[in-house]
């Protein structure tokens, strides 16, 4: 086995232990908090002693809690995350009844994930192309323009961002829905506020796409504005080397330097930067989800956390899980890009290795 | 007749220090010193100026002026407030009580409350700094100590420190601090004032950011030291029988000061946006006590309570203060951070 496999499967097996710490922190963390999850199942003030202990008891939160997590553990290894605290409730057979987390957390997910990929796709198209108009025109005034552009982009909340576009393009300009969310697939009910009792049904292509264009813009705003400033520097930093020279000398024209040459040696950076970037989208996705009201992962875990009868902790904790999983993996993956196409990298870990008295 | 300066002058190639030369390069940049000086306006005024505002107009922050609003909407900048907290009568706008002065409003009111927008920009300026340098200084304290030691000892510490900011950065760091604060911070550690010198909520604020950001200067610190370390001015150290924490002190500490500044800079800013941020999410300061995010939540609502844009109690000005205030001071910490940069860096010519 060549020496950089074994090096990503140290990563991966480091990847697996970081996971567990990571679900043992979340646990400790909410075990330290008083609560009744009782609470979810019967009304504390109107039962009987009796009737709590048995709530406690067909949760399983009377176990000691090394017994709860092990239970976690073994269910979450066969991909099963309990069911939700929220809208628990007995059936006539008296069993338990209440939604998965699971399908609950793959669903929010998945609004999530639409949200960063347009993101993503829109920051791609245009972070770049700025930028290589930027840098081709260093220090000119359209350069200068951009620059101050941006840093009020990056100065500005995303927030703030969010609540003025729905204000103006989405509540007074009619441009786009200002807030909510359709399924791409099959009818959604849209609720326009928490007292609407007559939701709209929605879903398909168009309505998807067109409740997204906000959000993705929102979400796209602060990336941009930083990747344009990260990719200039960038591209002015290849463009000062030697083979950009040799490039110009054998006569090839600025536009074709700045495409076949500078952007190739700029763009895998880019992209690695973007995957461990994941953390911060995270936090606007939140931000995001909360201003346009998006049933995503963010929203998941405000309500989850701010209910009536506490924190609702299976569901936590698999959002916490889902996360630091596309986390570590994303950087994983950004890692293992870099490893394949750039061939100097591996050396260059090993170096750094020697030189901090490690071997790998 | 030639003079002594004369001759002095002519003496070529007296070493300067790498800070003198960083200060004469920021001398003369001026968006560097602008933004320096706008800061230093902003903290003044969030410091000195909330408390001689208050002295001044005569009411407090936290005073609520029922006629400082006419159905729900706040007045404007620049009014007379009648001074009295009691509502004559239950009738809305009813005419206010006979023989009670009036107090001025500089900027208005911030809503159906009727408190004073600039008191409230003013306190609440700072808590948001507070938090941000607070936060910054303590994110520096614990990164530059675990960095210094797992770069310096190498081996075994290194694997552990390593491992544990690999843990950190795997957070999701805004959906923890939400949780964090929503929950533990929230009964226990929001109440900690340390005898009055802080507002409510800033301690907990400081200690969550903090904990969850100290593994960037961790990096940063580690990252550089591992490289300074074999050195020949620091075997040159080490073979004239300097201690380690000599070596730390003089020799590997100054050279990763800069980024240090340059970091705790673009903290600042990004600190003044997550304060603004939990506080949105229901997890950071608490109403009543000012501060940017909640008087930015006041206007456009919190998680529990989205108003989003409701033209009946909508004003401008309550909106858009906070918002340019947070604005502002974000940018100037984020472009002092930049000039920072590129001013202390040794490459770069100029």
């Amino acid at each position: 086995m060549s020496v950089g496999w074994r090096y990503f499967l140290r990563r991966i097996l480091v990847s697996v232990v970081l996971l567990w710490v990571l679900s043992v922190i979340t646990f400790a963390i909410y075990f330290t908090i008083p609560q009744e999850p009782a609470a979810f199942l019967v009304d504390p003030q109107h039962s009987t002693p009796a009737m709590i202990a048995k709530a406690r008891h067909r949760l399983g939160v009377d176990r000691p809690i090394t017994t709860q997590y092990a239970k976690f553990v073994w269910r979450a290894l066969h991909g099963d995350f309990g069911v939700a605290y929220e809208g628990l409730s007995f059936n006539a057979n008296d069993e338990l009844v209440g939604t998965h987390v699971g399908s609950q957390v793959i669903r929010a997910a998945a609004v999530t994930g639409w949200l960063a990929l347009g993101g993503v796709v829109l920051v791609i198209v245009l972070a770049i192309p700025a930028a290589m108009l930027a840098a081709s025109r260093a220090g000119s005034w359209l350069d200068k323009t951009l620059l101050a552009v941006t840093l009020i982009g990056i100065s500005t909340h995303p927030i703030v961002i969010g609540v003025v576009l729905q204000t103006f393009a989405g509540n007074r300009w009619h441009i786009a829905p200002p807030s909510g969310y359709c399924g791409l697939t099959g009818q959604t009910a849209n609720f326009s506020s928490p007292f609407d009792n007559n939701p709209v049904l929605c879903g398909g292509f168009r309505d998807w796409a067109s409740h997204m264009v906000l959000p993705w813009i929102t979400f796209a705003l602060f990336f941009i504005a930083l990747y344009l400033r990260i990719v200039r520097v960038r591209l002015l930093d290849v463009l000062g080397s030697d083979y950009i020279r040799a490039a110009r000398a054998k006569g090839a024209s600025e536009a074709r330097v700045l495409r076949r040459h500078a952007l190739p040696n700029t763009i895998l950076p880019v992209i690695t930067m973007l995957a461990m970037d994941i953390g911060t989208a995270v936090g606007i996705a939140v931000y995001v989800e909360t201003v346009y009201r998006l049933p995503g992962l963010g929203r998941l875990t405000l309500g989850a956390i701010s209910g009536e009868q506490g924190f609702d902790l299976p569901v936590i904790i698999a959002v916490v899980m889902v996360v630091g999983a596309a986390i570590i993996l994303l950087n994983l993956l950004a890692d293992a890009l870099l490893a394949v196409a750039d061939p100097t990298i591996e050396t260059r870990g090993a170096r750094r290795a020697q030189a901090a008295g490690r071997v790998i | 007749m030639p003079t002594v300066e004369a001759a002095a002058a002519v003496v070529p190639g007296r070493p300067v220090g790498a800070w003198t030369i960083a200060w004469r390069r920021l001398r003369r940049d001026k968006i560097a010193l602008a933004s320096a000086g706008i800061l230093s306006l902003i903290v003044f005024a969030a410091f000195a100026g909330g408390p001689i505002a208050a002295k001044l107009l005569g009411h407090g922050p936290d005073d609520l002026f029922p006629y400082a609003q006419h159905s729900l909407k706040p007045v404007g900048p620049w009014t007379q407030v009648p001074d009295t907290s009691i509502i004559e009568s239950l009738v809305p706008d009813a005419p206010p009580p006979k023989n009670v002065g009036t107090t001025l409003f500089v900027l208005g009111a911030d809503g159906p409350l009727g408190r004073d927008e600039l008191l409230r920009v003013l306190y609440g300026g700072r808590v948001s700094l507070e938090v941000a340098f607070g936060a910054a200084f303590l994110a520096i304290l614990i990164g530059v100590t675990l960095g210094l030691v797992a770069a310096y000892f190498g081996g075994f510490v290194d694997s552990v420190i390593s491992r544990f900011i690999d843990l950190v950065m795997a957070f999701p760091l805004l959906l923890f601090l939400v949780m964090v604060g929503y929950t533990v911070a929230g009964d226990k550690f929001a109440r900690i004032t340390v005898h009055g010198v802080f507002p409510q909520g800033v301690v907990s604020l400081v200690l969550i950011i903090g904990l969850f950001t100290w593994f960037y200067p961790a990096r940063i610190v580690r990252s550089q030291v591992i490289s300074l370390r074999h050195q020949a001015f620091v075997e040159a150290a080490t073979s004239t029988g300097a201690s380690d924490s000599w070596i730390i002190r003089k020799h590997l500490v100054p050279h990763v000061l800069p980024t240090l500044l340059v970091w705790g800079s673009i903290a600042a800013a990004t600190n003044i946006m997550l304060e603004a941020g939990v506080t949105f999410l229901g997890a950071g300061i608490r109403i009543p006590t000012a501060s940017w995010g909640t008087l930015l939540s006041s206007t456009w609502g919190t998680v529990a309570n989205p108003t989003g844009y409701d033209p009946t109690t909508f004003s401008a000005w309550p909106t858009l203060l906070p918002t340019v205030a947070i604005f502002v001071t974000v940018l100037a910490f984020n472009q002092l951070g930049e000039s920072m940069r590129s001013v202390l860096d040794p490459k770069a010519v100029r």
